[in-house]
């Protein structure tokens, strides 16, 4: 009962936290007439105060609306990353574990061989070639996380294809496409939503590391990772808001995210009050 | 469909399991045959044949005809094509673990009725297999096993096929859905299908079977109307089964089936018969009247 009520509340909490958060990146840049390539030098770096609640950047700009801005951009990119990612995992992933044999080995093969490079390594080397746009970043995190998702549906789908229901599809002379997409694909789509979700925060922590290390987003697109590598100066300068406020949005926004998705997931997993004390 | 000299091995490690051995029986339309044994014995193995459902492993020999084809003989796209729900439908055991857990009952009868026979009503479906229409609305974990079993009946049927085969499908069941299943099966048998029911279950044969096998160490030791085997078993293994049960008197066969793995020379229930523990050669189904029996001395 007490664990029923804590999910409860962690979706209450992840729920509206994350309702603030995405209204206020669609609302504020826009209500506070936010113009990014706008520069304020008689601004410069205001610490917090009603007019400027988070403060400004070393641009003069409002970091309110910078930071809530950038989160529209973080979020726009790791939706489409989740998405993108998602789909290809489902595709390979399922597809490998329903044909098994030389097409699994080969598939597999690939997404170790993927894995064995470090993501951020791989997602630079992507940016590198096509930097500084939207779509290269998109691609440089979507490319390098489907494997996730396709292991964890391959895994399933190895699991549930040796279930008594795939049989009696089977026996009821089901085709093997008619398996995969009406009795497999179904099953496994609990599991490829939750990684999607999973892969959200995730893939926002990416897209800001690399714009921080400068190989994201083009400079003057408000998006958290751009903001926290403009304040490394400010720190210095003991203007903290300027990491504060952008990072504690960053922050805000993965643990409502992931206070979702573990209720989720717990919802998904039900376990025995037993296999809780363990 | 006519099954002739049907034999299933297995290579496992190096050892051979003989789950079917020499197998001869006909389905004949309009009759439920009740094939019954002890667990292990190559019930399940026989009907998975019958459906080309065996793992890759198995080797089969023998011939199961139906319509001018050989189901053992046919190949992977001729039995989703033509045999598999068209030809043959099957009602599993334990019927909820054999629904698509994250689909309604509804959603799945009507892709079996889509693809096999889309003029069928599956509301109709549902009322003539005894299950109100809208619990095909529920999912499968929100049926009972009674409720379950009439849905997977009803997607048995979604192609109209003149053969079920039933394995176990009353295993898990009380004894009022066990009876309310049966008579079920009898109904289809009635309507002119013919139906293979796979069980341990005598008292369930005894209720609604118009023939009965029986199988033991992967042999058809007996076969023929069930009545009659009932009312007078001639070998003495379903002598012993017989015996075994609470009007029998509660007395269980001495001993344990063999292993499939090591069958013994001759007959294999020789080390449990207590006619005769000197049968050394293979005896095979003989006609003693009606009746088929594989047995040097029977009862």
């Amino acid at each position: 009962m007490g664990r029923a009520r804590a999910g409860a509340s962690r979706l209450v909490w992840g729920a509206g936290t994350l309702a603030v958060l995405v209204l206020g990146a669609v609302v504020l840049p826009w209500a506070g007439g936010l113009d990014e390539s706008l520069i304020h030098y008689e601004s410069v770096r205001l610490a917090p105060s009603l007019e400027h609640p988070f403060g400004t950047d070393a641009g003069g700009r409002d970091l309110l609306l910078r930071a809530f801005a950038g989160l529209r951009v973080s979020l726009l990119v790791a939706v489409l990353c989740a998405v993108i990612s998602t789909v290809l995992g489902v595709l390979i992933g399922g597809l490998s574990g329903a044909l098994g044999g030389w097409p699994d080995r080969l598939a597999m093969r690939f997404v170790d061989t993927l894995n064995s490079v470090p993501h951020l390594l791989l997602g630079i080397v992507i940016v590198a070639l096509y930097r500084g746009n939207l779509t290269a970043v998109v691609a440089s995190i979507a490319l390098t996380h489907w494997t996730t998702v396709a292991r964890i549906v391959r895994a399933e789908v190895l699991s549930l294809r040796e279930r008594p229901f795939i049989d009696a599809a089977i026996s009821g002379g089901a085709s093997r496409w008619r398996v995969l997409h009406r009795h497999l694909v179904p099953a496994v789509v609990p599991q490829a939503a939750m990684s999607a979700v999973l892969l959200l925060p995730h893939a926002v922590w990416h897209e800001t590391a690399l714009s921080f290390l400068g190989l994201g987003l083009p400079p003057h697109m408000a998006s958290i990772g751009n903001i926290l590598a403009e304040s490394r100066a400010a720190v210095l300068n003991g203007a903290w808001w300027v990491v504060a406020f952008p990072s504690l949005v960053l922050i805000a926004t993965t643990l409502a995210v992931s206070g979702m998705a573990s209720v989720w997931r717990d919802r998904l997993v039900p376990r025995r009050r037993s296999e809780l004390a363990l | 469909m006519i099954v002739e000299g049907l034999s299933v091995r297995f290579l496992v490690r190096g050892a051979e399991v003989r789950a079917v051995t020499d197998a001869s029986f006909e389905l004949k339309p309009g009759r439920l045959l009740a094939l019954v044994g002890e667990s292990g014995c190559g019930k399940s193995v026989l009907a998975s044949a019958l459906l080309g459902l065996l793992p890759g492993n198995a080797e089969v020999r023998g011939s199961a005809r139906l319509n001018g084809l050989d189901v053992l003989a046919a190949d992977e796209k001729t039995l989703a094509t033509r045999v598999r729900g068209r030809m043959v439908g099957l009602v599993p055991q334990s019927a909820v673990t054999h629904l698509t857990p994250v689909r309604t009952a509804r959603s799945q009868l009507k892709e079996a009725v889509r693809a096999l026979k889309p003029e069928q009503d599956v509301d109709e479906l549902a009322v003539r297999v005894g299950l109100e229409p809208e619990l095909l609305d529920r999912y499968p974990h929100e049926l009972s096993g009674g409720m379950a079993q009439r849905v997977a009946i009803a997607m048995a049927l979604a192609g109209d096929p003149p053969i079920i085969l039933a394995d176990e499908p009353t295993s898990g069941l009380d004894r009022p859905l066990v009876d309310r299943t049966m008579d079920l099966l009898a109904g289809l048998a009635e309507e002119g299908r013919a139906v293979l029911l796979i069980t341990h279950d005598l008292a369930a044969a005894r209720r609604s079977a118009t023939d009965l096998a029986v199988m033991y160490a992967s042999r058809l030791v007996e076969l023929g109307a069930a009545a009659e085997v009932f009312a007078d078993p001639l070998h003495p293994y379903t002598s012993g089964l017989l015996g075994a049960l609470p009007e029998g008197g509660f007395r269980p066969i001495p001993g344990h089936p063999p292993e499939l793995t090591h069958l013994p020379d001759g007959c294999a229930f020789r080390p449990r018969c207590p006619v005769s523990d000197t049968c050394t050669d293979d005896p095979s189904l003989a006609r003693h009247g009606d009746r088929l029996v594989a047995c040097r001395r029977p009862c």
